[in-house]
């Protein structure tokens, strides 16, 4: 009896403490790899910068890009940019993202609408945002309206394209089972269709995010008076790498942290999915 | 014509039906002419070579196919499609996984606009059938495979079908929770009385479980034998003397005629 007993108190303490342990150590690790790498690169950089062998204009130190950060933050410039460009980014994205959402629900379960505008919609998907910037700027001016159009249509193409294809990965025995078991078209709609569709329609919004900050920099690249793009066009004219630098480090960081909250906000709602 | 008012329901007829798919290589035939009756209540085992179309009869029967020729009547009217009389068990269970167990049974139940209250007191009493009551807020992916299975039957006796279609319900099971499903279905289909059409490659399970067993031929399809079994349940093939046995040979015999030369040499 003591041998079978032994065994068993371990086996319900260890794995406790296993668990525990385990999930510490990859939470930390989670958190500590990017900064090992991020570590590992600004000593590089350090390296490079204090043994002068690149000329300031074309690499910038560290402390450089630093003092160039504050300097923007004290003149005011840097929140007028970053605001002004977070704020295209999301009236773009949302604007984008729900007739993604919407016309991809459409064209993946009405036939009519699908055979209308599928053909065109995949025209419409390798044409890259820089191309649209001329256009956008003849349609809505230099003003606000042409960055949305840009960011939008950016991110509404991916959106539609993921929702879309979502809606046709929609396990055929779930319909089976909803119909047999009674349920109006409408109710399987929203309570099987969609959140079947769930997890395609996040992977695609979460493309959209990307693509917003990318196409909003195309666009505010050319014809703009204001935001990190236009900044950072301003800063080659006055060769100021060290701003360059800093805006897009700033970038990086802004997607980055902008994509970790869709991510996290898509695992909240589609809970089902891990495991 | 022997539809009368006060015959219990769930009379399947299957008349002169002939299903064929069109793939690649043109028209096959899926199921040859069948015509057959499943009598109110009873319990068909339907038993057959793999591809000989046990799932496409099924599914026929369940309104997902519309046979090429032919015609399937449930209680007299021609199945025109899905619909909640007819009641399908599937292997992969088909649980919805966004769903608590509850709110999977509470999915059935919502057709007959219940109050919030009565609904989630029948979809308790339909877990509790299936003796999952302490599971009703555990997602399907927390659930054991059988258990999961259970919930599923749950579901789709909540909805009080006529007809219930179970195709190969139990081969993702293993042989100790396939008894315990065996005796758990058993029991909550005597009490709602549907007529059950029950697929499966299992000949021990067949005979364990039905009044009729159905054997198929090899593809393309069609019904070659027929056994009542009026034997006492619970069974046991040891138990039920030997004339179960003798079935099982034969019904092995019929599925596999080659092994069976081979075992006479
Ligand atoms: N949707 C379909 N399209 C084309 N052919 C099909 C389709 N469904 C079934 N078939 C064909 O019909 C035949 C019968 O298939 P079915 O699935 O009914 O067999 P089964 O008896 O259930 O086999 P198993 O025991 O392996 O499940 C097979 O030849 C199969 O390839
Ligand atoms: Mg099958």
């Amino acid at each position: 009896m003591a041998v079978t007993e032994h065994p068993g108190t371990q086996n319900s303490a260890t794995p406790r403490f296993a668990q525990l342990l385990t999930k510490g150590l990859r939470s930390g690790a989670t958190l500590g790899l990017p900064l090992i790498s991020f570590a590992f690169i600004l000593g590089i950089w350090t390296l490079v910068g204090l043994s002068g062998v690149v000329k300031e204009a074309i690499f910038p130190a560290p402390w450089s890009v630093w003092s160039a950060t504050v300097e923007m933050w004290q003149n005011g410039t840097l929140q007028t940019d970053l605001a002004k460009s977070l704020g295209r980014a999301a009236v773009g994205f949302s604007i984008g993202g729900t007739l993604g959402v919407t016309l991809g629900l459409m064209t993946g379960r009405v036939a009519l609408v699908r055979t209308l505008l599928n053909p065109f919609l995949n025209l419409l998907r390798p044409i890259p945002a820089i191309a649209l910037v001329p256009v956008a700027i003849v349609w809505f001016g230099i003003g606000e309206g042409s960055k949305y159009f840009v960011v939008s249509y950016t991110v509404f193409l991916t959106v539609w394209f993921n929702t879309h294809h979502g809606m046709q990965y929609v396990p055929e025995t779930y319909l089976r089972a909803s119909r047999t078991l009674g349920a109006s078209r409408l109710r399987e709609f929203l309570t099987v269709v969609l959140p079947a569709a769930a997890p395609h329609i996040f992977a695609g919004i979460r493309l959209g995010v990307a693509l917003a900050f990318l196409s909003l920099v195309a666009a505010e690249l050319s014809g703009a008076s204001s935001g990190i793009g236009f900044r950072l066009q301003e800063a080659r004219q006055y060769v100021r790498t060290d701003r360059m630098f800093s805006l897009l480090i700033l970038l990086g960081i802004l997607g980055a942290l902008a994509d970790l909250i869709v991510h996290w906000i898509g695992k909240k709602l589609v809970h089902w999915e891990q495991g | 014509m022997m539809t009368d008012a006060t015959q219990p329901k769930g009379r399947v007829e299957i008349d002169d039906v002939v299903i064929r798919f069109t793939g690649k290589q043109g028209r096959v035939t899926a199921l040859e002419r069948t015509s057959h009756a499943l009598e109110p209540g009873t319990f068909t085992a339907l038993i057959g070579p793999s591809g000989c179309g046990k799932s496409t009869l099924m599914n026929a029967i369940a309104g997902f196919v519309t046979p090429a020729e032919g015609a399937i009547r449930l209680d007299g009217r021609a199945i025109t499609g899905p619909s909640p009389e007819v009641g399908v068990i599937f292997q992969q269970y088909a649980l919805f996984p966004w769903f608590t167990a509850l709110n999977n049974v509470r999915y059935g139940l919502k057709q007959f606009g219940l109050s919030k209250r009565e609904e989630i007191d029948r979809a308790r009493a339909a877990l509790a059938e299936v003796g999952l009551e302490a599971h009703a807020d555990k997602y399907p992916q927390q659930l054991s495979g059988g258990m999961k299975q259970r919930v599923a039957i749950a579901r789709t006796f909540a909805v009080e079908p006529k007809v219930l279609l179970m195709d190969e319900p139990f081969g993702a099971l293993d042989a100790q929770t396939r008894l315990v499903m065996h005796d758990l279905l058993l029991g909550i289909w005597r009490k709602h009385k549907a007529t059950v059409l029950f697929v499966t490659h299992d000949v021990d399970e067949a005979l364990l479980l039905a009044d009729h067993v159905q054997v198929m031929s090899h593809a393309p399809g069609r019904l070659i034998r027929h056994y009542h079994l009026t034997q006492e349940r619970p069974r046991a093939l040891s138990r039920s003397g030997n004339e179960l046995l003798e079935i099982r040979d034969e019904i092995l015999g019929l599925l596999h005629p080659k092994t069976m030369l081979a075992d006479a040499l």
